[in-house]
């Protein structure tokens, strides 16, 4: 009995959403050393709220980064929809109109991406990195300078401020669990995040099984252009403005949530749970770091020495298990690098097969 | 056969030398349109301020050039010009004496050390270029906010020899532009004449190769990650000393510029080719667009918007390219095939 | 015309190296001696490879020595080699396609000049050299990625030929040369040999060993077999001192029902790799595909399962035409690829044994696109146990199961897609023994129960052992095609390797 009970606690405590749970416990702590409103339940609460949209572009790119990609244009992206919606509605279209037509608007750009990444097998960080600025630079375009738009109704702004009904809750930690929920579904109960998972993880075995490889990956950056696109809602909700350079400094809190919460940078591994559980830790961080007058800036400080001391930490783990079991990392690596790349590049074919006319055979 | 050999030797050759040749052409339609459009752009004044302005992201262009080429990236180097602009800078504000020379050696060290820090993660930490830098990025200009504590480094506080320096003309060339144009003949023939600029090339070209060759890859990364942070550290004095004066958040977004230039010039984000001389006409290309942009009064933003799209174009057609040169090589053999085929069908 | 009887400059005494259980090479002996041109030649999977690399220090011994030049060392890694003169070429180059000629012949070791710099006059006057003495039509300042593979090939033996190894060990060499090229190849490495450098030469061409070499040595299943003067050795004597075995293993062929066409192919080509293709494989059928590692086989069945495009031909699946277009469009039509590479395109490693049986078919157990996960542990037991797969359960994680038992976790992904057609490459490398049997007797209860199978084997006895007929590839083209009763390992062999056998 014990023994088994054993067994299931050590695994417990071997799983990395464990070690998210003290963390976030280590920095709750030292949140009620800096301030003594930080166990407020209302501060508690409430302390979710700015990082909503940080949440919901980490649920997104956990799917690109699980799938082998990276996709670093979701904070132009974000602004875009922002501001597409917000010029919709403007315009005198229908606030809940806008709102849908700024997550299509979104989707498109993450299609976009999506299309020249899967379709052309162009290499994710060079073209999210272009679009990064050219989405970015549209933002500005569609505003037509760097002002902002404000005034929306409270119907609206109450989704990033309010709570939900006559509860304590937050509407937008509601709406950021239940992304969390759908995300947890999609990516480990359907078929889809199997074949994301298998693509991440081997891309040339997904191919050979059948996978639809292209539309998959297509797809993945669609659904990182609407998440995206929600964040941007959110995000003009909370601030009651959409302006063109919203969110940008968001990108490291967001790469940071999902090395964080455990998803491998190298694709094929990582739990939407460990994803949420440090973005949980990054707005507590951030709330108890703020609570002690410390800037935004030198916050960005602590949040980029963890994103590096993770992977650090994780290489580091990952050498001692393959130094007992004798197999280099590097060399682990280089194999999956072989793995992936065989896709990339141009079918291997035995030229001069054939070329040469057979001596013997005449 | 042999003729068709050549001549496809030649084509993909010229494929490589065309990349520069098409940033040149596009180079010289921007300048003729703004030329005919904004009538003071063709002006000695304006020329001078564009050789300013380009001549920073030069300087840190060609660091990062040489980071590209072994197939990683430097996102920091805007904020280590930031971080080693406010630091000389605020150095200099309480030591009126100290010479230029001096601030602009502090400047660099500070540029090594956070190059070096870059590398050590990459090579040593093993964490893949994009995330570390990306951390860096944010780790070192929240550094420049704790060590400038919000205030800034404003001009009076500057001794009026450094800021003489910035307006110094060497034969009508600015002083800094001098600066640049140094740094890249420098970079250029480091490139072409030292087995370690070499060497980048070949890791770049195929990792694996070079470590059977008995390339010291690692050292290699690692020198490539402390000259680009070296030179954005020069790109920092240079920063100071162009504008006269550092804020916190001075170089925020400026590795867009750097990269884009490094990109649109035609150096290959999957490392291996590249010059100093595209990375030089990419960032040229861009300083004209921002100055034609700004003298025709069309908003900044859409510099931005431009950039982006340069860089996406610059990778698709690249890729595309390279493709298509693999598989004119495919079509040859193909014919070879056949030749060969009809020549045994005749024995 | 003896065999030489000075000393050698390097030895192999009693080699022995095993994977994994399998023995890639045992007790081996070999002499190479200065000024001589030494023939290595074997079926697939002799252990010509393994021995390579041993020599070349990419590999180190379990047991036995390497002697170089009287005394024993220990080549402990490439380095180790090239310091004592030991330079290899491989048949796939790698090489830096961004860098010019010259630069990939000294990468690592360009000359310098007064101040140290990189000396490019020199490098290129001396690449120039190398390249003059090969006799190639490209200077040391061509661009490599314009060159084609056969030049790549050539550059591999500038390289080569640039550090003065006193040991050149050649990899199949002449695989992708021009004959003009080859007699290049022949004239430098004559010269080499009367310089005084000793020569390891593996090749399949058996008239190219006949031309070029001194002493020919044969393994066979990774022992050594023969050493002989290549003078008193015939083509055909060759052959059969490869092949010479008895077909021991005991191979559960059954005797099937053999039915209607399941799939066609007429003049399938792909330009350069192969061409005019055709073959036909009945339901109940196992057919066998041989030929030498790199003939085609496996690209044919790569461009027909979709992966690779393919350029002209006609493919009937049950009688009606199939244009391959993607793996997915193959499964859907029934046919299925156990492919070569088994931890690359086989697996996904760090999924389960479950996750992994139920790839091919997941959508078949999924409703509205939701995993019904007992449905694949079902499916994922029904394997394990019809294929007897040691894992313990279904959750297992395929990267903790040994080399046979992820063997067949891949064959049951592909059972479990139940095709009409199921092509099999390699199915049994890397297996241990018992594995094997296992492997075999589900490929022959297979096609009894109506399957269409094509069995791509490196193993001349599997081949024998299993297949109905064989069709028989070499350099893209089918050179023959044998009833199980006219199929010998001579006569395979003869077709595989072109060899004038009749002489």
């Amino acid at each position: 009995m014990t023994a088994s009970a054993i067994a299931v606690a050590r695994r417990v405590v071997a799983r990395w959403e464990f070690v998210l749970v003290l963390l976030i416990l280590a920095a709750g702590t030292w949140s009620t050393t800096q301030s003594r409103f930080f166990l407020d339940t209302e501060n508690l609460l409430d302390l979710m709220k700015p990082y909503v949209f940080i949440g919901l572009m980490a649920l997104g790119l956990a799917l690109v980064v699980i799938a082998g990609e990276i996709d670093i244009s979701i904070t132009s992206t974000l602004a875009v929809s922002a501001v597409a919606f917000a010029d919709f509605w403007d315009r005198g279209l229908n606030i809940w109109l806008s709102c849908l037509l700024g997550l299509v608007v979104g989707m498109g750009l993450g299609a976009v991406n999506g299309v020249l990444i899967g379709l052309l097998d162009l290499p994710s960080l060079a073209v999210t990195l272009g679009t990064l600025a050219a989405y970015r630079g549209l933002a500005f375009v569609i505003l037509g300078g760097g002002g902002a738009i404000t005034g929306f109704p409270s119907d609206f702004t109450r989704l990033g401020l309010r709570d939900l009904g006559s509860t304590i809750v937050p509407i937008g930690l509601a709406l950021f669990l239940a992304a969390t929920a759908v995300f947890a579904f999609v990516l480990h109960g359907t078929l889809f995040g199997r074949y994301v998972y298998a693509i991440g993880s081997n891309r040339e075995a997904a191919r050979f099984s059948g996978i639809p490889v292209d539309r998959v990956r297509v797809t993945i950056f669609a659904i990182s252009g609407l998440m995206a696109a929600a964040a941007g809602l959110l995000y003009a909700s909370y601030f009651a403005t959409a302006r063109a350079d919203a969110a940008n400094v968001a990108l490291l809190d967001v790469v940071a949530a999902v090395v964080l919460g455990g998803v491998n940078i190298f694709g094929g591994s990582g739990t939407i749970v460990g994803v949420f559980l440090a973005v949980v830790l990054i707005a507590v961080l951030r709330n108890g770091m703020g609570l002690a007058n410390i800037s935004g800036e030198v916050q960005s400080i602590v949040i980029g020495s963890l994103l590096l001391g993770a992977i650090l930490v994780g290489n580091l783990m990952r050498a001692a298990r393959d130094r007992h079991t004798g197999q280099g990392f590097l060399m682990r690596i280089h194999e999956r690098r072989l793995q992936r790349g065989k896709h990339n590049r141009p079918p291997r074919t035995r030229p001069g097969l054939g070329i040469r006319p057979t001596k013997g055979a005449r | 056969m042999t003729a068709a050999r050549l001549s496809l030797q030649t084509v993909a050759t010229a494929a490589f030398r065309l990349r520069e040749l098409g940033i040149a052409i596009a180079l010289l339609v921007a300048i003729a349109i703004f030329a005919v459009q904004a009538e003071s752009f063709m002006t000695v004044g304006n020329w001078r301020n564009i050789s300013v302005s380009v001549a920073v992201v030069l300087a840190v262009a060609v660091g990062q050039t040489m980071v590209v080429l072994t197939r990683n990236i430097d996102l920091s180097v805007g904020s280590i010009v930031g971080l080693s602009a406010f630091i000389s800078a605020d150095t200099l504000s309480t030591h009126h004496g100290l010479p230029i020379a001096g601030v602009a050696a502090i400047a660099v060290a500070v540029g090594i050390a956070c190059g070096l820090f870059n590398g050590l993660l990459v090579t040593v930490g093993r964490v893949p270029a994009i995330i570390a830098t990306l951390g860096t990025l944010y780790i070192f200009r929240g550094l420049v906010h704790e060590v400038s504590g919000g205030t800034q480094v404003l001009a009076f506080e500057l001794p009026a020899s450094f800021k003489a320096f910035a307006l110094r003309e060497v034969l009508g060339i600015p002083a800094l532009a001098v600066i640049a144009i140094a740094v890249a003949v420098l970079g250029a023939a480091m490139l072409r004449w030292t087995h370690w600029g070499r060497d980048f090339y070949a890791i770049g070209s195929n990792p694996e190769a070079a470590r059977l060759a008995g390339i010291p890859v690692a050292r290699r990364v690692l020198l490539a990650f402390t000259i680009s942070g070296g030179l954005a550290g020069l790109g920092g004095f240079m920063f100071a000393a162009r504008f006269a004066g550092v804020s916190a958040s001075s170089g925020s977004g400026f590795e867009f510029d750097v990269i884009s230039a490094v990109v649109i010039g035609g150096v290959n984000v999957f490392g291996g080719v590249g010059t100093v001389l595209g990375a030089a006409l990419g960032a040229l290309l861009i300083a004209v667009i921002e100055n034609g942009f700004t003298l025709l009064k069309i908003n900044e933003f859409w510099k931005t918007a431009f950039q982006g799209f340069a860089i996406v174009t610059a990778v698709t057609v690249d890729a595309l390219v390279t493709r298509r040169i693999q598989e004119a090589l495919r079509q040859r053999r193909r014919r070879e095939a056949r030749d060969a085929a009809r020549a045994e069908a005749s024995a | 015309m003896s065999v030489p009887t000075g000393p050698p400059l390097v030895e192999l005494r009693g080699v022995s190296r095993s994977f994994g259980g399998v023995q890639a090479l045992s007790d081996v002996d070999l002499r190479l001696r200065a000024g001589e041109v030494h023939a290595l030649v074997g079926e697939n999977g002799a252990g010509k490879s393994t021995l390579i690399k041993v020599l070349t220090g990419v590999h180190q011994p379990d047991a036995g020595q390497i002697v170089f030049e009287g005394e024993e060392q220990r080549i402990g890694s490439v380095h180790a080699a090239q310091a004592l003169g030991i330079a290899a070429m491989y048949q796939e180059p790698s090489v830096f396609l961004d860098l010019s000629v010259a630069e990939n012949i000294y990468a690592g070791r360009r000359p310098r000049g007064p101040l140290g710099s990189v000396d490019w006059s020199r490098m290129n006057a001396e690449a120039g050299a190398v390249l003059a003495e090969l006799g190639v039509d490209f200077g040391p300042e061509a661009p490599v990625r314009g060159l084609g593979v056969a030049d790549r090939q050539l550059l591999e033996i500038a390289k080569a030929l640039s550090v003065n190894a006193r040991v050149l060990i050649m990899d199949e060499p002449t695989s992708a040369l021009s004959p003009r090229e080859v007699e290049n190849l022949f004239q430098v490495t004559r010269r080499l040999r009367d310089q005084g450098v000793a020569i390891a030469f593996v090749s399949h061409r058996l008239e190219e060993v006949n031309e070029i070499a001194d002493v020919v040595t044969v393994l066979r299943d990774g022992r050594h077999v023969a050493t002989q003067r290549a003078s008193d050795l015939t083509q055909a004597e060759i052959v059969r001192l490869m092949v010479g075995r008895s077909l021991d293993t005991l191979f559960p062929k059954e005797e099937t029902e053999i039915r209607d066409v399941a799939l066609e192919l007429r003049g399938f080509t792909r330009h350069g790799v192969f061409s005019g293709v055709s073959f036909a494989v009945r339901r109940g059928e196992i057919l066998g595909l041989a030929g030498l590692v790199g003939a085609g086989r496996t690209e044919v069945a790569r461009s027909l399962f979709g992966i690779d495009p393919y350029d002209s031909g006609d493919v009937l699946l049950g009688g009606k035409p199939f244009r391959p277009r993607s793996p997915r469009a193959a499964l859907r039509r029934g046919l299925a690829y156990l492919p070569e590479d088994r931890l690359g395109q086989g697996l996904v490693q760090l999924m389960s044994v479950a996750a992994n049986c139920s790839m091919a078919v997941l959508p078949r157990l999924t409703r509205g696109g939701v995993l019904r996960p007992w449905l694949e542990r079902r499916l994922a037991r029904r394997f394990i146990e019809q294929l007897r797969i040691r894992a313990y359960s279904p959750g297992q994680v395929v990267q903790t199961l040994s080399g046979g038992n992820q063997q067949k976790v891949v064959l049951a992904k592909w059972l479990a897609a139940e095709p009409g057609v199921l092509i099999l490459d390699e199915p049994t490398r890397g297996v241990d023994v018992g594995a094997k049997a296992d492997v075999h007797l589900t490929i022959s209860q297979l096609a009894a129960r109506g399957l269409a199978i094509v069995l791509i084997s490196s193993e001349l006895p599997e081949v024998l052992g299993m297949s109905d007929r064989i069709v028989v590839l070499r350099e893209g083209r089918v050179t023959a095609e044998l009833d199980r009763s006219a199929a010998t390992s001579e006569r395979v062999m003869e077709a595989a390797l072109g060899a004038a056998t009749a002489a």
